[in-house]
């Protein structure tokens, strides 16, 4: 009994020592739920767009995001954060969208297309007609890196997408855009985030394939 | 040709100054052991004394393990590398033969070298001795390697590695069935292979946890940390899971409680423990270090 409780103890020292210790541990921090956006943006006129998700471990699974912070009038910076399995896995299906914007009076944490925050702010851009008579949002000069950042590539929102967006916020609903574009099925979205979608990534190996493919590489 | 010549010839001068060291060694070690005097400094008789003889030459087997860490970089030219090599040498040995002290001063704290080894040839003791020379060695040589010619990381890194060693050779008398200083005192065999696979064992397990990449001191000192911390834990699934596979048997059945304490004493045991500690360390040391865990990085 003396052992097993001196074995207890021991396994319990070695848990909080790597726990406080351990450099992989340092640096990256933790996010229950979105709520705890606040603590770590800081700047203002901020979005933070979920770029990629991963989960390690075999038992016991450790859940990453990594996230785009872009923060109106500062740099584009990346994020990376270990989450809860419930806040990983309700935002699988919110890659590439923002999932928490920062003005100066208000948070908002309804995921949404990245770069919301910005339409219909003259400070950031104007909407302009094109040749079909199209009324879309072009950033200025100043900002236009900006549809690179948010990964809008070649998209750049109508008056009623931003029209549709505002009434899907009242509702409190996210949303996709009109045709879904934004999301892990939207074509923006696949287009404009390849690293999620790699091919590796997202096909599942049969155990066959695997065996296969060790025994060619090792024999 | 010139400089194939030219390049034996370097070798043959440091392995003749290795050779000075090395008797620079003989000297220093009667600083530690001055009751040896007579007998180091006059010449060797190793029918005499077999436990003696075992003795001096582990420390001997000891130093040239620790001089094979020190490499010569002739590029900077032959004096400076024989000078890097001399100064190097001499804190080896130093380093050597103060952690000998410090760790025969833990472990035969009852017990007196004069005694044991000159007047009673306790061959037990020597094996025991033996196995310390080899493993503190061992380690001196792995600190040595990790500190990168920084004199200050060494000291640092040699003071851990001491107060690891301290700890560990207590363990012993938590996983062992065997008395120690009872059994030493009668000279017993067992004892000394139990305890030689021990600590033997428990030298490789160390060494693996200094063995690893450093950037900064802090941060290393806090992985072999852990990383001692993960063989104690891994270490007692091992000696157990040993055990289970391969019972033995103490003694007849019903037989006395002095039976068993007599077949425990015998050499088999010895052995049997001794394998045990070395296998149990060995995969200790595959399951502390050579699982590659990954990180999020490759995915991000």
């Amino acid at each position: 009994m003396y052992k097993f409780f001196l074995y207890a103890m021991l396994i319990i020292i070695y848990l909080g020592l790597a726990k406080a210790l351990s450099p992989s541990e340092i640096g990256i921090h933790y996010l229950q739920n979105e709520r705890g956006f606040s603590k770590l943006i800081k700047g203002d006129l901020a979005t933070v767009i979920l770029v990629d998700t991963h989960a390690t471990g075999f038992l016991i699974k450790t859940y990453y995001q990594k996230y785009r912070v872009i923060s109106g009038y500062d740099t584009v910076e990346e994020l990376i954060v270990r989450t809860s399995k419930e806040f990983a896995q309700k935002n699988l299906k919110h890659i590439g969208l923002s999932l928490y914007r920062k003005t100066d009076v208000s948070e908002e944490f309804l995921p949404l297309p990245p770069g919301s925050i910005y339409m219909g702010n003259r400070e950031f851009g104007d909407w302009s007609k094109n040749k079909k008579g199209e009324s879309r949002w072009i950033f200025h000069k100043a900002f236009k890196n900006f549809p690179r950042y948010l990964g809008w590539g070649t998209f750049r929102p109508t008056r009623e997408f931003y029209q549709e967006l505002k009434s899907k916020v009242s509702l409190n609903q996210p949303y996709f855009g009109p045709n879904g574009e934004f999301g892990p099925n939207g074509k923006v979205t696949r287009e404009n985030f390849p690293q999620f979608f790699k091919d590796e990534r997202m096909k599942k190996v049969e155990m066959k394939t695997l065996l296969i493919e060790y025994f060619k590489e090792n024999f | 040709m010139a400089e194939i010549f030219d390049r034996l010839v370097i070798r043959l001068l440091l392995a003749l100054f290795v050779c000075l060291m090395i008797y620079v060694y003989r000297y220093a070690h009667v600083i530690f052991y001055p009751t040896v005097k007579r007998q180091v400094l006059k010449k060797i008789n190793p029918a005499e004394n077999p436990a003696d003889s075992l003795h001096l030459f582990s420390r001997i087997i000891g130093i040239a393990l620790i001089f094979s860490s020190i490499t010569f970089n002739e590029t900077s030219g032959f004096f400076l590398s024989i000078f890097h090599f001399a100064v190097w040498g001499t804190l080896a040995i130093i380093l050597y033969l103060l952690s000998l002290y410090i760790i025969e001063s833990i472990v035969f704290y009852n017990f007196d070298y004069t005694d044991e080894i000159l007047k009673r040839k306790n061959m037990s003791y020597a094996v025991i001795s033996f196995c310390h020379a080899i493993v503190i060695a061992y380690l001196t040589r792995t600190v040595m390697i990790e500190a990168e010619n920084s004199l200050v990381i060494l000291l640092v890194l040699w003071l851990y590695m001491l107060v690891i060693v301290g700890f560990s050779v207590k363990y012993y008398t938590f996983i062992s069935k065997l008395t120690f200083n009872r059994l030493l005192i009668q000279k017993n065999l067992s004892l000394c292979f139990s305890y030689g696979g021990f600590s033997l064992g428990a030298g490789l397990v160390i060494a693996s946890c200094f063995d690893q990449e450093h950037y900064d001191i802090t941060v290393y000192c806090i992985q072999v940390l852990l990383k001692t911390i993960l063989s104690l834990i891994i270490f007692p699934i091992f000696k157990k899971g040993l055990v289970r596979i391969f019972p033995i048997k103490l003694g007849e059945e019903r037989a006395l409680e002095g039976r068993i304490d007599t077949d425990m004493q015998s050499l088999g045991y010895g052995f049997y423990e001794g394998s045990v500690f070395i296998a149990g360390a060995i995969l200790t040391t595959m399951i502390v270090n050579r699982i590659q865990f990954g990180t999020i990085y490759p995915f991000f």
